[in-house]
């Protein structure tokens, strides 16, 4: 009994033998996926304002304000107008700059429905190389459902 | 004899420290790593020079030149689907980025912006691609 009892606990104090070998190389594998997955570089964009949800405010919006066309016919991009003034995109940028400073502080955007997602982005594009602060967006309330 | 006996011999290098570290490494990556989802169509995004960076998160709005939304991979039939998703995963959105074509409408952009809006998203980014704008207009 006690050279049984003794063999028994040498047994039990032997290290159990685990082949490493097949998880250290499913580990490496793993790694080299996460490794070759990961990117790193951020993700260019342009940040936009939006006014407040709820009641529409009735003061007029302080800075610059551009509204924007539908194009017409074949053309690409829709007539611009800066504060109640036709822009052609070329000359947008100065116009931009030549803005007294405290109107550079923002720019609201009233484009209709049909205007070029690419069209919007251009005069972003510029307003913020003109050092416009924040570019918003006006919306027309409507109602849930509609 | 007893020479070549003991070069033939493994010499004997500890793993586990290297493992350790290889561990370590697999979590870093496993943290860091946001998997890239793509929506069911195409989007070229429009070009500027300007641009703010922000991370690449997950809940990344798309849409393409026909007006279809998608969020990630998603397809979003209706406005209304879109509010019901945003509602849900509210919290987790910290900015949420709009990647639309840039022969989408505005009217399309516009509506899914006052969407997130509604479901109290505030900070809104359009994506863009860095380079000067080719054609002319």
């Amino acid at each position: 009994m006690q050279r049984e009892s003794a063999m028994r606990g040498s047994r039990r104090r032997e290290q159990p033998r685990m082949n490493m070998a097949p998880l250290i190389d499913c580990v490496f594998l793993l790694l080299i996926f996460f490794m070759v997955s990961t990117t790193f570089a951020p993700l260019p964009g342009i940040r936009v304002k939006l006014p407040p949800p709820g009641r529409p405010s009735t003061e007029k919006p302080k800075g610059l304000i551009m509204r924007i066309a539908n194009p017409e016919g074949s053309e690409k991009f829709g007539t611009m107008v800066l504060n109640d003034e036709i822009v052609d995109v070329q000359d947008l940028i100065f116009k931009f700059q030549a803005a007294p400073d405290e109107a550079k502080n923002m720019l609201v955007i009233q484009s209709e429905r049909n205007v070029l997602h690419e069209q919007i982005v251009i005069i972003m594009d510029l307003a913020k190389r003109a050092g416009v602060d924040k570019i918003g967006f006006a919306m027309v309330a409507r109602g849930p459902g509609e | 004899m007893m020479f070549q006996r003991k070069k033939r011999e493994m010499p004997d290098i500890p793993m586990a420290p290297l493992i350790d570290c290889v561990f370590l490494l697999l979590i870093f990556f496993m943290v860091a790593t946001v998997m890239r989802v793509n929506p069911p169509f195409k989007v070229f995004l429009p070009d500027s020079q300007v641009r703010q960076d922000f991370p690449r998160k997950k809940f990344n709005l798309y849409i393409s030149a026909a007006g279809q939304i998608s969020l990630d991979d998603r397809i979003m039939p209706t406005l209304d689907d879109l509010e019901e998703v945003l509602a849900i995963n509210e919290n987790k959105i910290e900015t949420l980025i709009i990647k639309a074509d840039k022969n989408a409408r505005h009217g399309i952009v516009i509506d899914t912006m006052e969407r997130a809006k509604r479901r109290a998203i505030e900070n809104i980014a359009i994506a863009v691609r860095e380079g000067e704008y080719a054609g002319s207009i």
